[in-house]
C-alpha cells in the first residue's frame, strides 16, 4: 500500500514500511544506542572528570569506564602533557633549524633590574596539569593566567637582581625562585597546573645598548691582547737574559780552570826542579846563569867589551843602525 | 475530544516539568530572579534545581576565578621618575546576589574594578621612590663599578640602590586596599591577588637610560684599553729589571769564580816558591832575562862583569 504526494509536477512515492514486522527490532536497537552512550574510553595521558548533572562526580584514569547516558558528561583532560610557553620570543616553526618570529617583543622582554637598568630576558616555561578537576572548575583562561603570573614573577626577581647579575651569575637562581614563586601563587588560585620547568633562554643588553657591551667584550680582549704580546716580549727576553748570565759564567769557570791549572803546573814545574837543584845547588845556578848568558848574548849581534880599567871612554853608538838590524 | 484534552494535559506538565528543572554546572552559580527581583539566595552548589516554572528565571554567573588586565598607566614616583605600570588582578564573584543587585554583569562589574584598582595602583605607586618599586628585599647586589675606576673622572651621584625593596609590600598594600574598598561597596565581589606585571621607563626616561648605559660601558671599555696599555708597559718595565737582575747576577757569580781561582792561584804559587824564595828569585830573573833581551839589544859589556871574568885573565 504505496502513498503518494504530489509536489509540483513530481509523484514522490513514500514506501510503506510494515513497522509491525521489526516490532522486536526497535527496543534492541535502542538498548544498543544506549549502550553505545554509556561507555567511554580514557586515553593514557588523559584524565576524564566526570560531570553528573553538572555536578562534578569523579575523575577517571586512562582505560574503558561506564557512565550514565545523557546524564554524565566526561572532559577527557590532557594531564601528561607537557605545555610550554614562550616569552620575550615566538617560535614559528620547531625542527632541526628552528626558526623564530623576527617581531620583537620589547613589552614583554624588556624589564627593569634592581639599578634601574633594563635587561632583555627571554624566557620559557613548562607546566602539566596536576589536578584536572581544578584545572576546569577553578580558574577561568588558566594559560592566561600563567602567562600572567610567568611575566609578573619573573619581573620581581629581575628587579631584585642587578643588572650584572642577571647577566651572569644569577641566571639560575632567578629560574629557580621564579619557579618556585610562580608555582605558589597558581596553587593560591587552585588552577591545578604544575610549573615543570622556568629557563633563562637568552639574558642580554637590550637592542639599543648592545654595541656599546660588545665593545666592552672587544675592549677586554684588547687588554688580554695587549697583556699576552708583552708577556710574549718578555719571555723572549728573559730567556735571552739567562743564556747570556749561564754564558759569563761558564766563561768566568773556564778562567778559574784554567789559573790553577796554570799555576798548578808552574808550581809543579818548579818543584820538580828545586828538588833537582837542592842536590847540587851550586853547578845548577852555574849552568843556569852560563846557558842564559849563551843565549842572550849570543841572540845579541853587536856586543861591546870594555875594561874595567879605562879611564874615559865615550861610547859611540850607531843609532841609525838600530832600527834596520 | 477526550483524548486531546488529555493530550494538552500531558504536553503540559512536561512543559511545566522541564521549566522548573534546571541544572548549575561546576564552573556556574546562578540567582534567581521572579518579575526580575531576586527570590532567595545566591545558588552555587552544581547539580540539579528546582524552580518555579516561567514566573522565575535563572541568571548563572561564573564562580571560577576571573581575569581583570589593566591598561598601562604612566605614573610618576615619589622620586619623580615617570614609569608605566601594568598590573594585573584575579577577582571571583563571591556573592552572586549581591553581584546581581550592584553591578549587574560582568562587564560593568570589570569596568568597576577598573576605576578602583587604577586607583589604588596610582595612590601607592606615587608614594614609593623608583627602587622600591622595582626591587623587592634590600639585598645586596654585585653592581659593576664604573665609578671606581681610575678612568673615571667625573663623579656622578651614586644611586643607593640598596634602599629597602617594597615591591611584594606595595601589591600588598594595593591588595588590602582594594580589598576594603569592595567590601565597603559591597558588591559581592572578593579580590584575590594584584600583581605588578610590568613596570617600564616612560620612552624618554628609557632614552636616558640607554645613555647612560652605554656611556657606563663606554668608560669600562676605556679602562680596559688603559688598563692593557699599563699592563704592558709595567710587564716591559718588569722586564729590563729582570734582565739586569740575571746580567748583573750572572756578572757577580762571575767574579767571585774569578776570584776564587786567582786567590787559589796565588796560593798554590805562593807554596810552591815559598819553598826556595831564594831559588825562584834566581831562575825568575835568569828568565826574564832570555825573554826581555832579544837580539836588539846592544850590550856594553866591562870585563868586571862577573860572566866575563875569565877574560881579562
Amino acid at each position: 500500500m504505496a502513498q503518494k504526494i504530489k509536489i509540483g509536477d513530481v509523484d514522490i512515492q513514500i514506501p510503506s514500511i510494515n513497522f509491525k514486522k521489526f516490532g522486536g527490532l526497535i527496543p534492541l536497537l535502542v538498548i544498543l544506542f544506549l549502550a553505545s552512550l554509556s561507555f567511554y574510553t580514557v586515553d593514557a595521558n588523559e584524565n576524564g572528570v566526570v560531570l553528573r548533572m553538572g555536578k562534578y562526580s569523579h575523575t577517571t584514569m586512562p582505560g574503558l569506564h561506564f557512565k550514565i547516558p545523557l546524564i554524565d558528561r566526561v572532559y577527557p583532560i590532557k594531564v601528561d602533557f607537557q605545555s610550554k610557553l614562550e616569552f620575550g620570543f615566538r617560535t614559528l616553526k620547531a625542527g632541526v633549524r628552528t626558526e623564530y618570529s623576527k617581531r620583537n617583543f620589547n613589552q614583554e622582554s624588556w624589564m627593569l633590574t634592581g639599578d634601574l637598568n633594563i635587561a632583555q630576558v627571554h624566557w620559557i616555561v613548562q607546566y602539566k596539569i596536576k589536578d584536572a578537576a581544578d584545572y576546569l572548575f577553578k580558574v577561568r583562561d588558566v594559560e592566561n593566567t600563567i602567562k600572567d603570573v610567568s611575566e609578573a614573577t619573573l619581573r620581581l626577581m629581575i628587579g631584585d637582581r642587578s643588572f650584572t647579575e642577571v647577566l651572569q651569575a644569577e641566571r639560575r637562581a632567578i629560574a629557580d625562585a621564579a619557579k618556585i614563586h610562580m608555582q605558589e601563587i597558581l596553587d593560591k588560585y587552585e588552577t591545578g597546573i604544575a610549573i615543570k620547568m622556568v629557563q633563562l633562554q637568552g639574558v642580554l643588553p637590550p637592542d639599543p645598548v648592545a654595541d656599546s657591551f660588545n665593545e666592552v667584550i672587544r675592549a677586554e680582549q684588547e687588554e688580554e691582547t695587549l697583556v699576552n704580546e708583552a708577556n710574549q716580549a718578555f719571555n723572549k727576553e728573559i730567556y735571552r737574559a739567562e743564556g747570556e748570565a749561564k754564558k759569563l759564567i761558564n766563561e768566568a769557570k773556564g778562567y778559574a780552570i784554567e789559573r790553577i791549572n796554570t799555576a798548578t803546573g808552574d808550581a809543579t814545574l818548579f818543584e820538580l826542579v828545586l828538588k833537582e837543584y837542592n842536590k847540587a845547588p851550586q853547578i845548577t845556578r852555574d849552568r843556569y846563569y852560563i846557558e842564559t848568558m849563551n843565549t842572550v848574548l849570543g841572540n845579541a849581534p853587536n856586543k861591546v867589551i870594555v875594561d874595567s880599567q879605562l879611564e874615559n871612554f865615550l861610547p859611540m853608538m850607531n843609532l841609525k843602525n838600530k832600527g834596520s838590524k | 475530544m477526550k483524548q486531546t484534552i488529555f493530550l494538552i494535559i500531558v504536553v503540559g506538565v512536561v512543559i511545566l516539568g522541564f521549566g522548573s528543572i534546571y541544572t548549575i554546572n561546576e564552573t556556574e552559580q546562578a540567582v534567581v530572579t521572579q518579575f526580575g527581583k531576586p527570590v532567595g539566595g545566591a545558588i552555587t552548589d552544581a547539580g540539579v534545581h528546582f524552580k518555579t516554572p516561567i514566573i522565575q528565571t535563572v541568571i548563572k554567573f561564573d564562580k571560577r576565578i576571573l581575569e581583570w588586565d589593566g591598561s598601562a598607566n604612566e605614573i610618576p614616583t615619589l622620586d619623580n621618575k615617570y614609569i608605566f605600570i601594568d598590573a594585573f588582578a584575579r577577582w571571583r564573584i563571591s556573592d552572586a546576589l549581591q553581584f546581581y543587585k550592584s553591578a549587574k554583569n560582568e562587564m560593568l562589574a570589570q569596568s568597576r574594578l577598573d576605576d578602583i584598582l587604577d586607583g589604588a595602583v596610582r595612590d601607592e605607586i606615587a608614594n614609593r621612590t623608583m627602587v622600591e618599586i622595582v626591587r623587592s628585599s634590600n639585598r645586596a647586589m654585585i653592581i659593576q663599578d664604573v665609578e671606581s675606576s681610575s678612568v673615571n673622572v667625573n663623579n656622578k651621584v651614586i644611586e643607593d640602590y640598596s634602599a629597602k625593596g617594597a615591591r611584594l609590600d606595595i601589591v600588598e598594600s594595593i591588595l588590602e586596599s582594594v580589598s576594603k574598598r569592595l567590601l565597603d561597596l559591597n558588591m559581592g565581589i572578593e579580590i584575590l591577588d594584584v600583581q605588578l606585571k610590568r613596570i617600564n621607563y616612560t620612552r624618554q626616561v628609557q632614552e636616558q637610560v640607554f645613555n647612560r648605559m652605554i656611556s657606563g660601558q663606554n668608560q669600562i671599555a676605556e679602562k680596559y684599553r688603559a688598563q692593557g696599555q699599563g699592563k704592558k708597559q709595567e710587564i716591559l718595565g718588569m722586564q729590563v729589571q729582570r734582565k739586569k737582575e740575571i746580567i748583573s747576577g750572572a756578572y757577580l757569580e762571575s767574579q767571585k769564580i774569578k776570584g776564587e781561582a786567582d786567590a787559589n792561584a796565588t796560593r798554590i804559587y805562593a807554596d810552591a816558591y815559598g819553598k826556595s824564595p831564594e831559588f825562584y828569585n834566581f831562575i825568575k830573573t835568569l828568565d826574564t832575562y832570555s825573554n826581555t833581551l832579544d837580539s836588539s839589544t846592544q850590550f856594553i859589556l866591562s870585563t868586571d862583569n862577573h860572566y866575563l871574568k875569565y877574560l881579562g885573565k
